[in-house]
């Protein structure tokens, strides 16, 4: 109610003012969507510029749509997107337009040819920091391990984001810890993004269209996470002709078909991937091993259909799964599983609705022990989510959004379900059920010429629900006291406030300075005996003893283009300071505990940086440079004798770049050069002998040492066999540097007197290839 | 079972690396070489190690310093202390050092049912530490078959079946003994045994062991079964993920184990039962 009550009044005070102006002036809307003219798919974030008109624009959201209001007149309009020839369409506007413009493809080595004023200058204009797209051409040509193209691994390579281990797809932005991402595909969030332990994610990248990353200037119309947002679209389907792509790679092999279910109308796309692992295990004469199991598979499904002309329904699913199975000795396997229904609704010219219904699950179950005899143990989360976001294009200087969500979250923190044999019992660590509620209001205004403000308002609220228990804890983490609360009481309510501010200073058509403030609240925690996605780790919710983490960033930004927009550069800094974040007491046992909340030590952490991205989007070279100077610090009680100390992810310097060149019709080339200072790490500083000669370390300081520095040349040629297919070959770490994984510290095998530090490299040189074909 | 999860996690991840050996034909060798590392030197901790068992012979409490991680390895014993175990039932016991730093009683005697209560006064402090002696759980029987494990080891499956209380909270240390020497860690893949009750309680209970690497037929193999109180459990569970996990950027920051001892100090006291059995492989 006060959320519908707090849109209901933003709304109004603005309208006064905007409503007087529009019937004052005689103004008039353009809107419509922007499509890929060869697939009909529609184009996210492209610009709709006014020439005659000084800083009036738009771009098109995430449906392709956009909405333009100006005074009658003749106009030049420019519809521009990265890879597409720029459409200049001559209007007369006296009256409202619907204009759908369909854009063609523009050939690489056509793009060399400047033409003034045709290539965008939104980075600079638009109040968005810390934001990156990434183009789906550009996560293709990347070389990337074992040749599979990755975009977990591909924002890695921008500034703020960290890998959080070689090959894997973990990540840490700006700092924060790696369950601070908000990873959404088609607005579903996705619980655990790797396959395989980390070595690969579970987007495959022939289904996706659009990737978008944010680490600061978060807008309002995200949240539930602190430190990132990554939103990633998947591709409508082809509505004029059927067509597939696929692709056979070293580890899996890929298949996407799409095509119109009505031309023009209707979409759909299926596109799979399944690793062969478990094929060549079948070769195997050992009886055990030919009958283990270890593969993933992933699907994304999705269909769409328009209804009249202001109606469009989508529905999309992803299903993927890890399976591994070790006959009579144990076996995992782990999946989520997301499905979206959504209804894009234009209720005027000024007005787009989009409404979503998701489902999402993530299930991990182990299993112990031979057929009969044995037990399963299932850990997972489920969500219920509805969510409602309105976009109102008041005039081309006033945008104002709103909207609602509403998730169901239920958690299964851990079950043991036993065979007819097993000698373990049955048990069910409690449910834990919560609604976690957020509405939002936003508005972008052009204040002054040349500057312009986005600023926004997030309230979140979040409550456990009943049926359950709520235990109170003593100093040494036993239960002293047990509230039991019966079904749907709410038993616990954590709100938040959370306002978004953002700031464009234009100096001239090719730079700016940007300034965003950001708050954002999280509610729930990921709990994990490691660092990266693991398929064991727990997401709890926030409760009496889990409080709420909050983070505050401010972001200052130069923002300047060069050589007629070519080339885009940045400079940022930032602050970011989080609160109540979570660590744990030592050797703490996370599975199967009820009292698992008793165990955890809250904390602070700060960091703060410069980033700089020099990034050239068009022609036959493309690429970027990226470098982070950043620092980031934990202070918890009881860990490092409550004095501050690096977070793992403190890496002083962080450089990757990124190379593209596009050297004829038949080959690609692309290199990419990281260079990151070494993880904060904890190592022995004595060591003594316990239960009869057991060399045990000894720990005094967290995070006091570093790894050595990690650097790596990547290199990959595309080699175009024709129209439909091309090879890919790809060196991963082509100069063969052994870089640290691990570092342990051991008694020498050889000699029980002595020990010995060894550092374990995982990933010397590797080539790989991998064909593709479209059809 | 928690051992279990632990391991669970290291052969996933050799499995996911076997996987991409096997799906490239490529040899993705870790390679490992040794490295020098400038370690802090801490200063000297004081260790203590305090066993009371249901067996014949003395308990004893060790008493040491930790020294330097790297070369040479010295921990100076600490000599001259007061050492004093009492019982519940109010039996003291002070201990005499019959070598340097190690203690040993001569009244006190282990008995299931009974809490222990250590008292070490040593250099100027006093360090407190109790344990409750478990009840004593039996071997029920031992039975061996094939190892064939995936990470290619080759040896037996050790057997271990006993009848976990009905009470809930109990903690088992299993130890393998051969009878021939050899180094601790070519018996098993692992180096502590550690077994609760928290899935299977009141149950009979089958623990499998990795018996691999050295072992042959004609070898004989003592079983000891601990039964631990939870503290003991806590320490030992605590040292073994400091030994056996490696250090990879997915572990947690490592710290020291969990000890009941008081004052800072390292190492434990615990009071457990032992139950042994003999087997020889086939």
């Amino acid at each position: 109610m006060r959320v519908l009550l707090v849109a209901w009044t933003a709304l109004t005070l603005l309208s006064v003012g905007d409503v007087a102006r529009l019937a004052a002036q005689g103004r008039y809307t353009i809107s419509g969507s922007v499509k890929n003219g060869q697939t009909g798919e529609a184009l996210i974030g492209a610009n709709i510029v006014v020439r005659e008109l000084k800083n009036v624009g738009a771009s098109t959201n995430a449906y392709g749509f956009y909405s333009l209001t100006i005074p009658e007149g003749s106009y030049t309009i420019l519809f521009q997107y990265l890879g597409f020839k720029t459409r200049i369409d001559t209007i007369n506007l006296h009256e409202d337009r619907v204009l759908t413009v369909e854009l063609t493809a523009e050939p690489i080595r056509q793009q060399e040819v400047v033409v003034s004023g045709e290539r965008s200058n939104a980075n600079v204009t638009s109040t968005e920091m810390s934001a990156n797209k990434l183009e789906v051409r550009e996560v293709k040509a990347i070389p990337v391990l074992l040749g599979e193209k990755d975009i977990l691994k591909t924002i890695q390579l921008l500034p703020g984001i960290q890998s959080a281990g070689e090959g894997g797809t973990g990540f840490y932005a700006r700092g924060g810890g790696i369950d601070q991402n908000l990873i959404v595909l088609d607005e579903a969030p996705v619980y655990n993004s790797s396959h395989l332990m980390g070595f690969l994610s579970v987007f495959n990248s022939d289904a996706i269209k659009d990737v978008k990353v944010m680490t600061g200037a978060i807008p309002a119309e995200y949240g539930g996470r602190l430190s990132s947002v990554l939103d990633i679209r998947t591709d409508d389907g082809n509505s004029k002709e059927f067509g597939g792509t696929g692709g056979v790679g070293l580890i899996d092999s890929r298949l996407t078909l799409e095509g119109p279910i009505v031309k023009d109308r209707g979409s759909f796309i299926i596109s799979g991937r399944r690793t062969y692992a478990d094929l060549f295990l079948r070769l195997s004469r050992d009886t055990t091993i030919n009958r283990a199991s270890l593969y993933f598979y992933d699907l994304n499904a999705k269909a769409n259909y328009t209804l009249g002309d202001r109606d469009r329904i989508f529905l999309s699913g992803y299903f993927g799964r890890d399976n591994f199975d070790y006959p009579n000795t144990f076996g995992f396997n782990w999946g989520n599983a997301t499905a979206t229904l959504r209804w894009n609704h234009i209720v005027g010219d000024h007005l787009f609705s989009n409404t979503s219904l998701i489902f999402s699950n993530y299930e991990y179950t182990n299993i112990v022990g031979a057929t009969t005899s044995e037990f399963r143990i299932t850990s997972g989360i489920e969500d219920l989510n509805f969510k409602t976001d309105l976009e109102y294009f008041v005039s081309s200087d006033n945008t104002v959004k709103f909207g609602l969500n509403v998730i169901y979250h239920t958690f299964l923190p851990g079950q043991v379900t036993a065979g007819p044999t097993s000698f373990a019992n049955n048990i069910t660590i409690e449910h834990r059920f919560a609604l976690e509620n957020a509405a939002y209001f936003s508005q972008e205004l052009n204040v002054l010429p040349g500057l312009k403000i986005n600023y926004g308002l997030r309230f979140s609220a979040f409550s456990l629900l009943g049926p359950g228990h709520l235990y109170t804890y003593d100093q040494y983490g036993n239960a002293v006291d047990t509230a039991t609360y019966g079904s749907g009481r709410f038993f616990k309510t954590f709100t938040g406030i959370e306002p978004r501010v953002a700031v464009n200073m234009s100096l001239d058509e090719t730079s700016s300075i940007k300034a965003s403030y950001t708050r954002s609240s999280q509610y729930l925690h990921l709990l994990s005996n490691s660092t990266t996605t693991n398929p064991s780790d727990l997401w709890v919710p926030s409760s009496n003893n889990v409080k709420p983490e909050f983070a505050d960033q401010v972001d200052l930004g130069y923002f300047r283009n060069f050589d007629d927009n070519g080339y885009e550069g940045s400079v940022e800094i930032y602050y970011k300071s989080m609160q109540n974040l979570i660590d744990y007491k030592n050797g703490a046992d996370l599975q199967l505990n009820p009292t698992v909340e008793s165990l955890l030590r809250y904390g602070k952490g700060w960091s703060y940086g410069m980033e700089f991205l020099l990034r050239k989007k068009y022609g036959t070279f493309t690429g970027w440079i990226g470098y982070t100077l950043s620092r980031s610090l934990e202070q918890i009680p009881d860990i490092n004798n409550g004095q501050p100390f690096p977070a793992r992810q403190d890496r002083t310097h962080d450089i990757s770049i990124v190379f593209i060149y596009n050297a004829s019709e038949t080959w690609t080339y692309s290199a990419v050069w990281v260079y990151n200072t070494g993880n904060a790490v904890t190592f022995p500083s004595g060591v003594y002998p316990i239960d009869g000669g057991r060399l045990v370390p000894l720990y005094t300081e967290r995070n006091g040492y570093r790894m050595p520095a990690y650097h790596r040349l990547d290199l990959s040629a595309t080699w175009t066999l024709g129209p439909r297919s091309n090879l890919n070959f790809s060196l991963y770490n082509a100069y063969d540097r052994f870089n640290a994984y691990a570092i342990n510290f051991r008694v020498d095998p050889n000699n029980p007197n002595r020990t010995q530090a060894v550092q374990t490299t995982f990933f010397p040189i590797i080539p790989s290839v991998t064909y593709n074909f479209t059809f | 079972m928690k051992k279990a999860w632990l391991n669970n996690r290291i052969l996933l991840h050799q499995c996911a690396v076997l996987l991409i050996v096997l799906m490239t034909g490529i040899i993705v060798s870790s390679c490992e070489k040794v490295v020098s590392i400038d370690l802090n030197k801490a200063n000297p901790h004081i260790v203590i190690e305090g066993i009371v068992t249901d067996q014949p012979n003395p308990d004893s409490v060790f008493l040491s310093k930790s020294g330097n991680y790297f070369e040479p390895l010295y921990f100076p014993p600490v000599q001259n202390s007061l050492v004093i175990i009492s019982d519940n039932l109010g039996n003291i016991d002070t201990l005499k050092e019959t070598l340097p730093g190690k203690y040993h009683s001569s009244v006190i005697q282990g008995v299931p049912g009974r809490t222990y209560a250590l008292k070490v006064f040593a250099e100027g402090n006093e360090y407190d530490a109790v344990s409750s002696m478990p009840r004593k759980v039996l071997i029920d029987s031992l039975y061996t078959t094939p190892l064939r494990a995936f990470d290619g080891d080759k040896g037996y499956n050790i057997y271990v079946v006993f009848r976990d209380p009905p009470e809930p909270g109990n903690y088992y240390r299993i130890n393998l003994h051969l009878n021939r020497p050899l180094p601790p860690d070519s018996i098993t893949g692992e180096r502590y045994h550690l077994y609760d009750d928290k899935l299977s309680n009141g149950n009979e209970v089958t623990v499998r062991l990795r018996a691999g690497r050295s072992i042959v037929a004609g070898d004989t193999l003592t079983v000891e079964l601990l039964s631990i109180d939870q503290a003991a459990y806590d320490y030992f569970r605590t040292v073994n993920d400091i030994l056996t996990s490696d250090r990879a950027p997915t572990a947690l920051a490592p710290t020291n184990p969990n000890t009941n001892l008081s004052n800072g100090s390292l190492g434990y006291f615990a009071a457990y039962t032992i139950d042994s059995k003999k087997i020889i492989l086939p």
